[in-house]
Protein backbone atom coordinates (compact mmCIF):
# COMPACT_ATOMS: atom_id res chain seq x y z
CA UNK A 1 0.00 0.00 0.00
CA UNK A 2 2.77 2.66 1.24
CA UNK A 3 4.99 1.49 -2.02
CA UNK A 4 1.96 2.20 -4.21
CA UNK A 5 0.93 5.43 -3.28
CA UNK A 6 4.62 6.56 -3.22
CA UNK A 7 5.42 5.14 -6.46
CA UNK A 8 2.92 4.19 -9.32
CA UNK A 9 0.42 6.50 -8.00
CA UNK A 10 2.37 9.31 -8.14
CA UNK A 11 2.97 8.65 -11.72
CA UNK A 12 -0.91 7.77 -12.62
CA UNK A 13 -1.95 11.43 -10.66
CA UNK A 14 0.55 13.21 -12.90
CA UNK A 15 -0.89 11.58 -15.89
CA UNK A 16 -4.01 11.89 -15.32
CA UNK A 17 -3.77 15.03 -14.32
CA UNK A 18 -1.65 16.46 -17.71
CA UNK A 19 -3.76 14.54 -19.97
CA UNK A 20 -7.51 15.77 -18.03
CA UNK A 21 -5.93 18.94 -18.16
CA UNK A 22 -4.89 18.33 -21.80
CA UNK A 23 -8.44 16.72 -22.68
CA UNK A 24 -10.29 19.66 -21.51
CA UNK A 25 -8.28 22.07 -22.95
CA UNK A 26 -8.79 20.34 -26.94
CA UNK A 27 -12.54 19.93 -25.92
CA UNK A 28 -12.58 23.98 -25.12
CA UNK A 29 -10.75 24.94 -28.60
CA UNK A 30 -13.34 22.34 -30.27
CA UNK A 31 -16.13 24.32 -28.55
CA UNK A 32 -15.00 27.80 -29.09
CA UNK A 33 -14.32 26.91 -32.97
CA UNK A 34 -16.55 29.92 -34.13
CA UNK A 35 -14.98 33.77 -33.87
CA UNK A 36 -17.82 35.62 -34.21
CA UNK A 37 -16.59 38.55 -31.42
CA UNK A 38 -16.06 41.51 -34.06
CA UNK A 39 -12.74 43.20 -32.47
CA UNK A 40 -12.05 46.32 -34.61
CA UNK A 41 -8.81 45.81 -36.98
CA UNK A 42 -5.85 47.97 -34.77
CA UNK A 43 -5.56 50.42 -37.26
CA UNK A 44 -9.11 51.63 -36.31
CA UNK A 45 -8.43 51.44 -32.71
CA UNK A 46 -7.29 55.09 -30.79
CA UNK A 47 -3.75 55.06 -29.90
CA UNK A 48 -3.31 55.66 -26.47
CA UNK A 49 -1.14 58.68 -25.96
CA UNK A 50 1.98 58.75 -24.35
CA UNK A 51 1.44 58.82 -20.26
CA UNK A 52 3.87 60.01 -17.69
CA UNK A 53 5.11 57.71 -14.86
CA UNK A 54 2.70 59.68 -12.72
CA UNK A 55 -0.03 59.42 -15.28
CA UNK A 56 0.50 55.43 -15.79
CA UNK A 57 -0.22 55.14 -11.62
CA UNK A 58 -3.22 57.20 -11.85
CA UNK A 59 -4.53 55.37 -14.43
CA UNK A 60 -3.91 52.01 -13.15
CA UNK A 61 -5.28 53.11 -9.86
CA UNK A 62 -8.59 54.44 -11.39
CA UNK A 63 -8.94 51.08 -13.29
CA UNK A 64 -8.42 49.17 -10.15
CA UNK A 65 -11.06 51.20 -8.45
CA UNK A 66 -13.23 49.58 -11.00
CA UNK A 67 -12.68 45.84 -9.85
CA UNK A 68 -13.16 43.62 -7.35
CA UNK A 69 -10.51 45.56 -5.09
CA UNK A 70 -13.20 48.43 -4.42
CA UNK A 71 -15.97 46.59 -3.72
CA UNK A 72 -14.25 43.64 -1.76
CA UNK A 73 -10.66 44.03 -0.76
CA UNK A 74 -9.94 41.35 1.67
CA UNK A 75 -11.14 39.32 -0.28
CA UNK A 76 -9.39 40.08 -3.44
CA UNK A 77 -6.05 39.83 -0.89
CA UNK A 78 -7.00 36.78 0.27
CA UNK A 79 -7.71 34.99 -3.26
CA UNK A 80 -4.59 36.46 -4.72
CA UNK A 81 -2.32 35.48 -2.08
CA UNK A 82 -3.92 31.84 -1.65
CA UNK A 83 -3.80 31.23 -5.75
CA UNK A 84 -0.42 32.38 -6.11
CA UNK A 85 1.21 30.93 -2.65
CA UNK A 86 -1.01 27.73 -3.82
CA UNK A 87 1.43 27.50 -7.51
CA UNK A 88 5.10 28.37 -5.78
CA UNK A 89 4.47 26.61 -2.44
CA UNK A 90 4.26 23.16 -3.77
CA UNK A 91 6.96 23.57 -7.37
CA UNK A 92 9.66 25.76 -5.26
CA UNK A 93 9.61 23.05 -2.04
CA UNK A 94 12.84 21.67 -1.29
CA UNK A 95 11.78 18.03 -0.05
CA UNK A 96 9.52 17.99 -3.98
CA UNK A 97 13.16 19.14 -5.69
CA UNK A 98 15.16 17.00 -4.08
CA UNK A 99 12.46 13.88 -4.61
CA UNK A 100 12.29 15.20 -8.42
CA UNK A 101 16.36 15.26 -8.37
CA UNK A 102 16.59 11.63 -6.82
CA UNK A 103 14.05 10.20 -9.05
CA UNK A 104 14.56 11.89 -13.26
CA UNK A 105 17.53 14.22 -12.51
CA UNK A 106 15.96 17.27 -12.84
CA UNK A 107 14.48 19.90 -10.20
CA UNK A 108 13.29 23.41 -9.89
CA UNK A 109 14.76 26.13 -8.46
CA UNK A 110 14.26 25.96 -4.19
CA UNK A 111 13.13 28.01 -1.33
CA UNK A 112 14.35 28.54 1.76
CA UNK A 113 12.87 25.91 4.22
CA UNK A 114 11.42 28.82 6.35
CA UNK A 115 10.07 30.69 2.98
CA UNK A 116 8.19 27.71 1.86
CA UNK A 117 6.86 26.80 5.31
CA UNK A 118 5.39 30.81 5.71
CA UNK A 119 3.80 30.46 2.16
CA UNK A 120 2.11 27.16 3.52
CA UNK A 121 1.03 28.56 6.67
CA UNK A 122 -0.40 31.20 4.28
CA UNK A 123 -2.20 28.78 1.84
CA UNK A 124 -4.12 27.51 5.24
CA UNK A 125 -4.77 30.83 6.80
CA UNK A 126 -6.06 31.91 3.42
CA UNK A 127 -8.50 28.13 3.39
CA UNK A 128 -9.53 28.86 6.82
CA UNK A 129 -10.95 32.97 5.39
CA UNK A 130 -12.75 30.98 2.55
CA UNK A 131 -13.65 28.01 5.02
CA UNK A 132 -15.58 30.67 7.58
CA UNK A 133 -16.75 32.78 4.63
CA UNK A 134 -18.78 30.01 3.47
CA UNK A 135 -19.62 29.50 7.05
CA UNK A 136 -20.94 32.69 7.87
CA UNK A 137 -21.74 34.84 5.22
CA UNK A 138 -25.46 34.57 4.70
CA UNK A 139 -24.90 35.00 0.76
CA UNK A 140 -21.90 32.38 0.08
CA UNK A 141 -23.89 30.11 2.50
CA UNK A 142 -27.05 31.05 0.11
CA UNK A 143 -25.04 29.12 -2.69
CA UNK A 144 -23.16 26.41 -0.96
CA UNK A 145 -23.50 22.78 -0.92
CA UNK A 146 -21.20 19.85 0.18
CA UNK A 147 -19.68 19.79 -2.47
CA UNK A 148 -18.16 23.33 -2.13
CA UNK A 149 -16.73 21.82 1.24
CA UNK A 150 -15.21 18.75 -0.22
CA UNK A 151 -13.33 20.97 -3.02
CA UNK A 152 -11.81 23.10 -0.42
CA UNK A 153 -10.99 20.25 1.39
CA UNK A 154 -9.41 18.48 -1.33
CA UNK A 155 -7.10 21.92 -2.11
CA UNK A 156 -5.57 22.63 2.09
CA UNK A 157 -5.45 19.06 3.15
CA UNK A 158 -2.15 18.63 1.03
CA UNK A 159 -0.81 21.63 2.79
CA UNK A 160 -2.31 20.87 6.07
CA UNK A 161 -0.37 17.23 5.78
CA UNK A 162 2.77 19.01 4.32
CA UNK A 163 2.99 21.47 7.27
CA UNK A 164 2.65 18.82 9.94
CA UNK A 165 5.13 16.86 8.26
CA UNK A 166 7.63 19.76 8.57
CA UNK A 167 6.94 20.05 11.75
CA UNK A 168 6.73 16.61 12.55
CA UNK A 169 3.80 16.85 14.44
CA UNK A 170 1.93 13.35 15.22
CA UNK A 171 3.09 10.85 13.36
CA UNK A 172 5.17 11.54 11.05
CA UNK A 173 4.86 8.21 9.10
CA UNK A 174 1.17 8.35 8.64
CA UNK A 175 1.01 11.84 7.93
CA UNK A 176 3.10 11.86 5.15
CA UNK A 177 1.45 8.95 3.58
CA UNK A 178 -1.51 10.97 3.92
CA UNK A 179 0.34 14.41 2.57
CA UNK A 180 0.84 12.13 -0.55
CA UNK A 181 -2.05 10.46 -0.84
CA UNK A 182 -4.04 14.07 -0.58
CA UNK A 183 -1.73 15.66 -2.89
CA UNK A 184 -2.68 12.56 -5.46
CA UNK A 185 -6.22 13.52 -4.94
CA UNK A 186 -6.00 17.14 -5.67
CA UNK A 187 -4.18 16.24 -8.91
CA UNK A 188 -6.60 13.74 -10.38
CA UNK A 189 -9.41 16.26 -9.80
CA UNK A 190 -8.15 18.80 -10.87
CA UNK A 191 -9.76 18.59 -14.54
CA UNK A 192 -12.73 16.54 -13.69
CA UNK A 193 -14.15 19.12 -10.78
CA UNK A 194 -14.61 22.88 -9.73
CA UNK A 195 -10.57 22.78 -9.26
CA UNK A 196 -10.72 23.04 -13.24
CA UNK A 197 -11.16 26.53 -12.46
CA UNK A 198 -6.83 26.84 -12.63
CA UNK A 199 -7.50 25.92 -16.55
CA UNK A 200 -10.87 27.44 -17.24
CA UNK A 201 -9.92 31.03 -15.74
CA UNK A 202 -7.33 31.71 -18.57
CA UNK A 203 -9.28 30.32 -20.95
CA UNK A 204 -12.69 32.19 -20.32
CA UNK A 205 -10.57 35.67 -19.57
CA UNK A 206 -7.91 35.23 -22.61
CA UNK A 207 -9.25 33.31 -25.64
CA UNK A 208 -13.34 34.37 -25.27
CA UNK A 209 -14.38 37.63 -26.48
CA UNK A 210 -16.06 39.50 -23.86
CA UNK A 211 -16.34 42.82 -22.62
CA UNK A 212 -14.07 41.65 -19.49
CA UNK A 213 -11.17 39.59 -21.94
CA UNK A 214 -7.65 40.82 -20.76
CA UNK A 215 -6.62 40.61 -23.86
CA UNK A 216 -8.48 40.78 -27.51
CA UNK A 217 -9.74 37.25 -27.49
CA UNK A 218 -12.21 36.46 -30.05
CA UNK A 219 -13.07 33.13 -30.03
CA UNK A 220 -16.84 31.96 -29.33
CA UNK A 221 -19.01 29.37 -28.05
CA UNK B 1 -52.00 31.99 -16.27
CA UNK B 2 -54.17 29.23 -16.03
CA UNK B 3 -53.00 28.17 -19.06
CA UNK B 4 -49.53 28.22 -18.09
CA UNK B 5 -50.59 26.11 -15.25
CA UNK B 6 -52.70 23.36 -17.23
CA UNK B 7 -50.21 22.01 -20.13
CA UNK B 8 -48.34 19.15 -19.36
CA UNK B 9 -44.51 19.30 -19.20
CA UNK B 10 -42.22 18.31 -22.71
CA UNK B 11 -39.70 17.01 -20.56
CA UNK B 12 -37.92 15.30 -23.46
CA UNK B 13 -38.00 18.92 -25.69
CA UNK B 14 -36.03 19.98 -22.49
CA UNK B 15 -33.54 17.49 -22.66
CA UNK B 16 -33.08 18.36 -26.30
CA UNK B 17 -32.72 22.38 -25.44
CA UNK B 18 -30.37 21.04 -22.63
CA UNK B 19 -27.88 19.11 -24.55
CA UNK B 20 -27.84 21.36 -27.55
CA UNK B 21 -25.66 23.68 -25.43
CA UNK B 22 -24.45 21.36 -22.87
CA UNK B 23 -20.91 21.98 -23.58
CA UNK B 24 -20.97 25.83 -22.92
CA UNK B 25 -23.51 25.73 -20.24
CA UNK B 26 -22.36 22.73 -18.49
CA UNK B 27 -18.86 23.74 -18.35
CA UNK B 28 -20.12 27.60 -17.10
CA UNK B 29 -22.22 25.68 -14.19
CA UNK B 30 -19.43 23.03 -13.13
CA UNK B 31 -16.47 26.16 -13.00
CA UNK B 32 -18.55 28.40 -10.86
CA UNK B 33 -16.75 28.47 -7.65
CA UNK B 34 -19.87 29.41 -5.56
CA UNK B 35 -17.71 31.97 -4.60
CA UNK B 36 -19.99 35.23 -4.69
CA UNK B 37 -18.21 38.06 -5.70
CA UNK B 38 -20.65 38.76 -8.76
CA UNK B 39 -23.29 39.80 -6.03
CA UNK B 40 -22.29 43.64 -5.88
CA UNK B 41 -22.06 43.39 -9.72
CA UNK B 42 -25.90 42.87 -9.99
CA UNK B 43 -27.38 46.56 -9.01
CA UNK B 44 -31.22 44.12 -8.40
CA UNK B 45 -28.96 42.48 -5.50
CA UNK B 46 -27.95 45.82 -3.72
CA UNK B 47 -31.27 47.54 -4.31
CA UNK B 48 -32.82 44.27 -2.59
CA UNK B 49 -30.93 45.21 0.79
CA UNK B 50 -28.28 42.57 -0.77
CA UNK B 51 -31.11 39.91 -0.40
CA UNK B 52 -28.66 36.57 -1.66
CA UNK B 53 -31.75 35.19 -3.87
CA UNK B 54 -30.50 38.35 -6.31
CA UNK B 55 -27.24 36.70 -6.85
CA UNK B 56 -26.52 35.93 -10.43
CA UNK B 57 -25.09 32.80 -9.48
CA UNK B 58 -28.22 31.97 -6.90
CA UNK B 59 -30.12 32.78 -10.03
CA UNK B 60 -28.30 30.66 -12.32
CA UNK B 61 -27.94 27.92 -9.80
CA UNK B 62 -31.41 27.57 -9.17
CA UNK B 63 -32.80 27.99 -13.12
CA UNK B 64 -30.51 26.37 -15.66
CA UNK B 65 -28.26 24.48 -13.14
CA UNK B 66 -31.61 22.70 -11.92
CA UNK B 67 -32.57 22.11 -14.86
CA UNK B 68 -29.15 20.63 -15.46
CA UNK B 69 -29.04 18.28 -12.58
CA UNK B 70 -32.35 17.40 -13.25
CA UNK B 71 -31.94 16.32 -16.73
CA UNK B 72 -34.78 18.64 -17.94
CA UNK B 73 -37.22 16.06 -15.50
CA UNK B 74 -38.73 19.03 -14.26
CA UNK B 75 -42.49 19.49 -13.00
CA UNK B 76 -44.83 23.04 -14.15
CA UNK B 77 -44.26 23.45 -10.41
CA UNK B 78 -40.33 24.54 -10.58
CA UNK B 79 -40.69 26.34 -14.21
CA UNK B 80 -43.25 28.47 -12.68
CA UNK B 81 -40.71 28.92 -9.58
CA UNK B 82 -37.83 29.50 -12.24
CA UNK B 83 -40.07 31.80 -13.91
CA UNK B 84 -39.87 34.42 -11.03
CA UNK B 85 -36.26 33.80 -10.99
CA UNK B 86 -35.17 34.36 -14.33
CA UNK B 87 -37.54 37.19 -15.39
CA UNK B 88 -38.85 38.97 -11.53
CA UNK B 89 -34.98 38.85 -10.59
CA UNK B 90 -32.68 39.41 -13.67
CA UNK B 91 -33.80 42.41 -16.27
CA UNK B 92 -30.57 40.71 -18.06
CA UNK B 93 -28.81 44.32 -17.99
CA UNK B 94 -25.63 42.29 -18.54
CA UNK B 95 -23.55 43.78 -16.34
CA UNK B 96 -22.99 40.52 -13.93
CA UNK B 97 -19.34 40.19 -13.21
CA UNK B 98 -17.60 36.61 -12.81
CA UNK B 99 -14.15 36.78 -11.91
CA UNK B 100 -13.25 33.40 -13.51
CA UNK B 101 -15.06 34.47 -16.72
CA UNK B 102 -18.13 33.19 -16.72
CA UNK B 103 -20.83 34.86 -19.22
CA UNK B 104 -23.86 34.94 -16.80
CA UNK B 105 -26.57 36.55 -19.21
CA UNK B 106 -25.75 34.07 -21.62
CA UNK B 107 -26.91 31.00 -19.01
CA UNK B 108 -30.41 33.60 -17.89
CA UNK B 109 -31.13 34.17 -21.68
CA UNK B 110 -31.25 30.22 -22.45
CA UNK B 111 -33.19 29.19 -19.23
CA UNK B 112 -35.59 31.65 -20.58
CA UNK B 113 -35.62 30.08 -24.07
CA UNK B 114 -36.18 27.19 -22.07
CA UNK B 115 -39.09 27.92 -20.16
CA UNK B 116 -40.64 29.92 -22.91
CA UNK B 117 -40.90 26.56 -24.68
CA UNK B 118 -42.92 25.45 -22.28
CA UNK B 119 -45.26 28.51 -22.44
CA UNK B 120 -43.75 29.77 -19.46
CA UNK B 121 -42.86 33.63 -19.25
CA UNK B 122 -44.31 36.82 -17.62
CA UNK B 123 -47.53 37.66 -19.02
CA UNK B 124 -48.95 41.05 -19.15
CA UNK B 125 -52.64 40.24 -17.58
CA UNK B 126 -51.37 37.95 -15.54
CA UNK B 127 -53.29 37.95 -11.85
CA UNK B 128 -50.29 38.15 -9.39
CA UNK B 129 -49.84 38.95 -5.90
CA UNK B 130 -46.30 38.89 -6.39
CA UNK B 131 -44.99 42.29 -7.34
CA UNK B 132 -42.88 42.32 -10.33
CA UNK B 133 -40.94 45.24 -9.66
Amino acid sequence: MCYFVQGPLVLIAGIIFILGLLYQGIQFFKLTKKKEWGVPPSSLEIKPQKQTKKQWVREALRTLNGTLWKTDPVLTIVTSVFHVCLIIAPLFLLGHNILLDQSWGLSLFSLPESVSNFLTLLVLICGLYFLGRRLFMARVRAISTVYDYLVLLIAVVPFLTGFLAYQQWLNYQTVILLHILSGELMLITIPFTKLGHMLFFFLYRFFIGSEYSFVRGSRTW
Amino acid sequence: MMHQEMKPVDTKQIKEMLNRKKGKMKRYLSYCAHCSLCAESCFLYMAHDQDPQYMPSYKVIHSLGKLYRKRGKVDRKSLMEMKGIVWRNCVLCGRCYCPIGIHIPSMITFARSILRSQDVYPQLDEASSESWL
